[in-house]
């Protein structure tokens, strides 16, 4: 019954708090005669494939739980932006980014000695607003068009789901690519400095930053080529995904702290040269390498977090061998 | 399309899902006069023709009782622990003051459309 403990947990979550164990236990009941029923039905006991089928019929984890939340509040300007499903799911993100927002500015101002004003606030706050608003209503599109269809399932499924080899293919291929990219920068540096090569070159913090990253890359790729051959092996994504992010958040976070690149000293009009030095920097260390690359892996590796909590559960309750991915479940999601 | 943002079909089963929702509420009530947990009923409503998903009547059942129309007890059948539901003293009231708007809602459309 391990898929469908993993349906309840999903369901669990979204639940009110006080009637959540009442809810889950009359829940379980149902599905179980649901399960019961249909096997009686085929006269044999139901594949873990038929019995994922039962519970993908009964819905969306999270759509199942609102229906029992008294509160199903919404965005809507005349049309639904935020359903009741993702609302509440909306506040808690939104509020999360502007409480840290709110909670870092200060800070960052007394660091650099600068009055502490309202103007600084707006234009960060504005714009997490802005994108937790767009992100979730993109979202909300997607589940309104594939309301079957989960990009990621619950994190408590996802071990019995083997990862799809498209996926997987895919994504070897982008980080093929990159990594190639990476590799080539050190012979050919206007792919980073574009057509400034000839006046600038990389400052020394590449070579301290240079091969960390590559090795990074270079796990991003084993890791989804071992997903290509054992798609079962469900924990390998969640769990090294955390450490690849985790280790790129705090290397891109320290990468961008120091000037990336210095004046060449073949540069003819040095003047110039040091002062497109100064822009290319700016550009780098809030674009290509701006502060969205350490926020974005930071926000990654506590997603993989997330994902990768029931196999630590099981791996700390010692259930290692009680993983059993269910291959006719691949297309499912 | 029927009108801006609509087609006909979706207004046709939004109208329909609208018309359900207070006749599931009747039945569930006259399903209840006599005990049972959530997945008879269920299995009871629909081969009645009155099929209803889960996640409609579970938190329907939830509302139904907090406004005290139904009564429940987790009891052991079968091995295992189910939630059995039935009418309220309240909820048998209601319920025949519900037929009797039924009754006179029908009388009066079956004499509108005679008319017609």
């Amino acid at each position: 019954m391990e898929i469908l403990d993993g349906y309840l947990s999903a369901v669990k979550r979204c639940l009110p708090r006080k009637q959540r164990k009442d809810i889950v236990a009359e829940l379980r009941e149902d599905l179980l005669s649901q399960l019961e029923a249909r096997a009686e039905q085929l006269g044999r006991p139901l594949t873990d494939a038929e019995q994922y089928a039962v519970l993908m019929q009964h819905g969306d984890p999270m759509v199942v739980a609102r229906r029992y939340c008294p509160n199903r509040r919404s965005l809507s300007l005349g049309w639904e932006l935020i359903g009741p499903e993702l609302f509440p799911a909306y506040l808690f993100v939104l509020g999360l980014n502007l409480a840290i927002t709110v909670a870092v500015i200060p800070i960052s101002l007394v660091i650099y000695q600068a009055p502490i004003t309202v103007q600084p606030f707006i234009l960060p706050v504005a714009a997490q607003i802005v994108c937790v608003t767009a992100v979730f209503i993109l979202l909300n599109l997607v589940r309104l068009k594939f309301p079957q269809q989960w990009i990621y399932p619950p994190a408590e499924l996802a071990s019995v789901i083997p990862l799809q080899r498209w996926y997987s293919v895919s994504g070897l291929v982008a980080c093929s690519v990159l990594t190639l990219w990476w590799l080539a920068i050190p012979y050919f540096q206007f792919l980073v400095l574009g057509p400034s090569a000839g006046e600038l070159k990389l400052a020394p913090v590449w070579h301290r930053y240079y091969i960390p990253v590559l090795l990074l890359f270079l796990a991003g790729i084993g890791q989804r080529a071992v997903a290509v051959v054992r798609p079962d092996w469900t924990w390998l994504l969640p769990t090294s995904r955390f450490l690849i992010s985790g280790v790129g958040a705090i290397v891109m976070f320290f990468f961008r702290t120091h000037p990336l690149v210095v004046v060449n000293a073949s540069a003819k009009d040095l003047a110039h040269a040091e002062e497109l030095a100064r822009s290319t920097n700016a550009w780098m260390g809030w674009g290509l390498f701006g502060p969205w690359l350490w926020i974005y892996l930071a926000i990654g590796a506590l997603f993989y977090a997330w994902y990768s909590r029931p196999y630590l559960r099981r791996f700390l309750q010692g259930r290692r061998n009680q993983i059993r991915p269910v291959h006719e479940l691949n297309g499912v999601l | 399309m029927a009108n801006g943002s609509q087609g006909a079909p979706e207004i046709l089963e939004n109208l329909k899902m609208e018309l359900r929702r207070g006749c599931l509420i009747v039945a569930v009530l006259a399903q209840l006069r006599t005990e049972q947990y959530g997945y008879t009923l269920r299995k009871a409503l629909a081969d009645d023709g009155l099929a209803i998903d889960e996640g409609t009547l579970y938190p329907l059942l939830r509302r139904l009782e907090t406004q005290g129309l139904l009564v429940s007890q987790w009891r052991e059948e079968d091995k295992r622990n189910k939630r059995f539901y039935r009418l309220s003293t309240a909820g048998e009231q209601i319920l025949t003051q519900l037929l009797e708007e039924w009754q006179d809602i029908n009388t009066s459309l079956n004499r509108m459309l005679q008319e017609v």
